[in-house]
């Protein structure tokens, strides 16, 4: 198995406090990775770190390495040069921009481009195409208009934060097969996630927690210690084991 | 009326700044005016209208008979090819009862040419009629125009008025524009102003809504950016004087450079207490998280914010 990212050792503080306290992580070529963990573990902030959004272009130390290459304090344009891509957890909206701009833009330089096809991935029909990319979309529209631009761009690795958020129950499966696609035509995925039933579909899963990697290994394993850890921790239920 | 030479030229140096090439290779126009010469005119059908030569541009009057209902934009160009000290445009527009037009004006400024522009426009939207007043700018990069332009309109009980206010290449130049409506009984007024000023472009905006009939509705709608030295000032006054009016002042200007100046001044006055007017008013650089969404799918930077800009522009 090949790394195609390598998280080693990444430290982050923000404003005094420690977010990320030493996280390692390492993401195969091809495959699908799950990261789990509770609220405020630190899974938006490296997503962030990875791609350099939010001002944080590189940990405090420690190294993100993308092909061999380190990542840290390049800025997100050459990150995207290089193959990366994220999904918002909430992604923004334009004023102005249709749907099918945005999608032309985000696979620019993807030569098999399909506009329709990325949009019935994620379970849009062709109507949409004129449709802004504002406030006029729902939610959970605008959640899988983001997804089909990541499809249209077709990176090599797609960080997608909370790709399920905002999604229907009865679309997950849909948005199950879309990243199983997206995997098929080679684009490795790093999602985040708290649903069980998408963390399922992935290869590898790593549960993360108060800014730490608690464990890496296959998803089944990794989501049966998020739930009997995740109850008794002291960091998030410090009443449960006698805290103040 | 001038020969196809004449018409020519003014093509030529009108596409170069942007027109739509189609417009000319049509013949769309129902009236192409170059500083004063008129090189077009074309009546359109239940459209009647007189337009005479001034010493310094052109006057028009033009009544929109009622009840015509048009699919095709009526076009209009009020342009100047050469640079000449002043062009005066005035005037009156009447849609008859019951019409619903569409008028689409190109202000076309040729590539480096300087002058001052002077427009004054009255316009009446009677009873249960439409109009859209579409005025779409065009200014070359070199090109210095020193524009006023004043509107006032009157919107008739259940009419419609929509005017936009349109410049998205070029150079801003020193900009005045003020637009006044008096809103009857369920008349719906909408003013758009969307520009963008360069280097040290002065522009000055200001929308006066009085929402005089019970049930009438004001929007007052600005998106200008700012770039470089631009000085930007936005004034929307929206004036709730009837039972169950509702006025909205949103304007959201965007500035980019250290050396910029954009003041937003929304004024919402109330005199009726079922009346409700709003107001947002954002002024900022552009958003980061959309810049950063767009840098994320391989765009750079400045493609990101053309993007952003053309968009909120639109
Ligand atoms: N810019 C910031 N300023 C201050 N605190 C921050 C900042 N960004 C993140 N944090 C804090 O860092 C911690 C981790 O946040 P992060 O968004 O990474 O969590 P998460 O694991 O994605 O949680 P969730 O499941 O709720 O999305 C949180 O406690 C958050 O409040
Ligand atoms: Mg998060």
């Amino acid at each position: 198995m090949v790394p195609i990212l390598t998280v080693n050792d990444v430290k982050l503080t923000i404003d005094g406090r420690p977010i990320l306290k030493g996280v390692n992580l390492v993401v195969n070529e091809g495959e699908i990775h799950a990261v789990l963990g509770p609220n405020g573990a630190g899974k938006s902030t490296l997503a962030s770190l990875i791609m350099g959004i939010n001002d944080l272009k590189e940990p405090d130390s420690g190294e993100i390495i993308f092909q061999d290459k380190l990542v840290n304090g390049l800025d997100i344009t050459e990150r995207a040069k290089l193959g990366i891509t994220l999904a918002w957890q909430e992604p923004a909206r334009f004023e102005g921009i249709t749907v099918e701009e945005y999608l032309k833009l985000s696979g620019r330089n993807n030569p098999e481009l399909d506009v329709v096809e990325c949009l019935e991935l994620v379970g849009l029909d062709c109507s949409y195409l004129n449709r802004f990319v504002d406030d006029t979309l729902s939610g959970g529209e605008r959640k899988r208009v983001e997804l089909a631009s990541v499809l249209a761009m077709r990176p090599k690795l797609a960080v997608l934060d909370e790709p399920d958020s905002g999604i229907d129950f009865a679309s997950m499966e849909d948005i199950a097969n879309m990243i199983k696609t997206m995997r098929d035509r080679g684009t490795t995925v790093l999602m985040i996630t708290h649903r069980e039933e998408i963390a399922e579909i992935a290869d590898r899963a790593t549960l993360m927690c108060d800014g730490k990697v608690v464990q890496t290994g296959n998803p089944k394993d990794v989501g049966q210690k998020f739930k009997t850890m995740c109850v008794k921790c002291e960091v998030r239920n410090p009443e449960l084991v006698g805290g103040e | 009326m001038a020969t196809k030479n004449v018409l020519d030229t003014v093509a030529k140096k009108f596409i170069q700044i942007g027109l739509p090439k189609d417009l000319f290779e049509r013949n769309r126009f129902n009236l192409l005016v170059d500083r004063n010469k008129i090189i077009v005119r074309y009546p359109a059908p239940g459209v009647r209208s007189e337009v005479i030569e001034t010493p310094t541009g052109v006057k028009t009057k033009v009544y929109v008979e009622p009840g015509t209902k048009l699919e095709e934009p009526v076009t209009l160009c009020f342009g100047a090819a050469e640079t000449t000290e002043v062009q005066t445009t005035e005037g009156e527009i009447v849609v008859g009862e019951g019409a619903d037009v569409k008028f689409q004006v190109y202000g076309a400024m040729a590539e480096g040419i300087k002058l001052k522009h002077k427009n004054k426009l009255k316009v009446r939207v009677e009873k249960n009629a439409r109009f859209e007043f579409l005025d779409l700018h065009y200014n070359g990069e070199d090109t210095f125009v020193e524009l006023d332009t004043e509107t006032d309109a009157y919107i008739g009980e259940n009419a419609y008025f929509r005017s936009v206010f349109k410049q998205t290449r070029g150079r801003a130049g020193k900009v005045r524009i003020v637009l006044k409506a008096q809103v009857d009984k369920k008349g719906v007024a909408v003013f758009e102003t969307k520009m963008i000023g360069k280097k040290d472009d002065e522009i000055y905006v200001e929308d006066v809504i009085h929402l005089n009939g019970e049930e009438s509705r004001g929007i007052s709608k600005s998106r200008i950016i700012a770039v470089d030295e631009t000085k930007a000032t936005f004034v929307g006054e929206t004036y709730g004087n009837a039972p169950r009016c509702r006025g909205h002042i949103d304007c959201s200007e965007v500035i980019r450079g250290k050396d910029v100046t954009v003041k937003a001044v929304p004024v919402v006055v109330v005199n009726d207490e079922t009346a409700k007017v709003t107001h947002e008013a954002a002024i900022g650089s552009i958003d980061k998280k959309q810049l950063e969404t767009l840098m994320a799918r391989g765009l750079t930077e400045d493609e990101a914010v053309d993007v952003i800009v053309q968009g909120m522009l639109r």
